[in-house]
């Protein structure tokens, strides 16, 4: 299988970047799109030319760590899935594949593909956990939580944190991020001592951060790898209300 | 908090909007009957409320609320850019989202320029005197229905009143559904509905509107 990859190519994160093709053959229809990647890279190191820089971790769909701009779509052409569960089988032979790194003001590109996605992880730090003394792990069935309320919060908790909402919003908002990580423990008990702070202090650090309005279009929810849902944002920005009027 | 609070106004004073057109809209079909009960119903109703001082209130309001609204949208809009800087080289987002979802901004600016056509043709004329004079009818109410209907007997005119409800129920359809969201309605079957609703509520907007000015030229 051949294919012709237009890679953004960026040395520096201030620098000029810009489009180059790479014409790949030998590929194979059931590699994985990173193993493609991979591919091209085994070339360029044969070439003695610079490898193209992209991020990924597990490569089974949970770390959240790759992460590309694929013809159009984050995550590529399918709906819910992460890069490294994207399979050369969906292009056709001899395509024409643009790959582009996340665009964001507030996550910057480091190099090629990679973007610095730390903008979540200071969201995080601002109330993504919950304050409890540390020692054993205490008694699975300590606290009851009905199956109702364990099922949406373990909905919310699946977000692995990839960055596709704010990629594919045209916003780059990080509504639906923030909102899960917030909804997530706001809906167990175990979340409910900090629950204002939790909401007030991680939404005034993604507005801090330079993410932009949530409105509503929709698209976060169709390419998020996990499938969480766009209600999510909507129940952040009621608890947003509770705890402006309460707090 | 401005991440909200914006948001939050654009919400609460299109709903508000959302309630007027119902009004409006009902207020147009009495257009639809026989010219004579037409021309007396229309002009009293018109009288009854520019007379009002509750009405008044309600005008002051609608006044504020499609400021507010696009200047909201206006700012939005600016911290949106800022936050997307660079776009997309290839870009397939009607493969997520809905056209109209993607360009609200856009479709605003062709519903704020019928606004303003709107104002000049009716509004400027009734309430401020301006350009030709408005006549009274047989009973002595200023009669607004010889303005209504003198407007659409110009073909140009009610091609670009029915043209531009295009957009406007484009409009509605993604702002009724957002808005409930971003004020924090998150009930999951609610929201099931509320699209069928908002779909239902921007064709009958969208048609109604559009169909009138048609009805009225060929009367």
């Amino acid at each position: 299988m051949k294919a012709t990859f237009r890679i953004w190519r960026q040395d520096t994160p201030n620098g000029q970047g810009g489009f180059k093709d790479y014409e790949v053959d030998g590929l194979n229809a059931d590699m994985s799109f990173l193993e493609a990647l991979d591919h091209l890279n085994e070339i360029l190191v044969l070439r003695n030319e610079k490898v193209v820089a992209f991020e990924y971790d597990c490569r089974e769909g949970i770390c959240g760590q790759c992460g590309v701009y694929i013809n159009g779509r984050a995550h590529g052409p399918h709906e819910n899935i992460t890069t490294c569960q994207l399979h050369m089988r969906s292009f056709e032979d001899g395509a024409t594949i643009v790959i582009e790194p996340w665009r964001a003001d507030a996550f910057p590109i480091i190099k090629d593909l990679i973007v610095d996605r730390s903008a979540f992880d200071r969201i995080i730090e601002q109330g993504g956990y919950i304050s409890a003394k540390t020692g054993t792990a205490p008694e699975a069935n300590a606290i009851p939580i009905g199956k109702e309320i364990s099922d949406r919060a373990m909905d919310a908790a699946a977000c692995i944190g990839c960055g596709a909402c704010v990629a594919t919003c045209k916003n780059a908002s990080a509504a639906l991020f923030t909102s899960a990580k917030i909804n997530h423990l706001n809906s167990l008990p175990q979340g409910q001592p900090e629950a204002h702070k939790r909401v007030l202090e991680m939404t005034a650090q993604m507005e801090k951060e330079g993410f932009g309005h949530c409105t509503f279009t929709g698209a976060c929810e169709v390419e998020c790898p996990e499938g969480i849902s766009i209600v999510n944002i909507a129940e952040m920005n009621a608890r947003y209300l509770k705890a402006k009027l309460f707090s | 908090m401005e991440l909200f609070f914006r948001k939050s106004i654009i919400a609460a004073t299109g709903l508000f909007l959302c309630i007027f057109l119902i009004v409006h809209l009902s207020a147009n079909c009495i257009l639809l009957l026989p010219e004579d009960i037409a021309r007396e119903l229309y002009n009293s109703y018109s009288t009854t409320l520019r007379e009002n001082p509750l009405i008044k209130l309600v005008a002051y309001a609608l006044y504020l609320s499609i400021i507010l609204h696009v200047v909201y949208a206006l700012l939005v809009t600016l911290r949106n850019r800022k936050a997307k800087p660079t776009k997309y080289a290839l870009n397939h987002s009607n493969e997520n989202s809905s056209w109209a979802s993607q360009n609200m901004g856009l479709i605003g600016i062709f519903i704020l320029l019928f606004i303003v056509v709107h104002l000049a043709n009716f509004w400027a004329r009734i309430k401020l005197g301006m350009g030709e004079a408005v006549g009274t009818d047989a009973f002595g109410y200023v009669d607004v229905y010889e303005v209504t209907s003198s407007l659409f007997h110009n073909i140009y005119y009610v091609i670009f009143y029915s043209l531009l409800m295009i957009p406007l129920g484009l409009h509605l359809h993604h702002g009724l559904k957002s808005a409930f969201k971003t004020l924090g309605f998150y009930h999951k079957s609610g929201l099931d509905l509320l699209a069928e609703v908002a779909v239902v509520y921007a064709a009958i907007m969208s048609i109604g509107f559009g169909v009138i000015p048609f009805i009225v030229y060929f009367k």
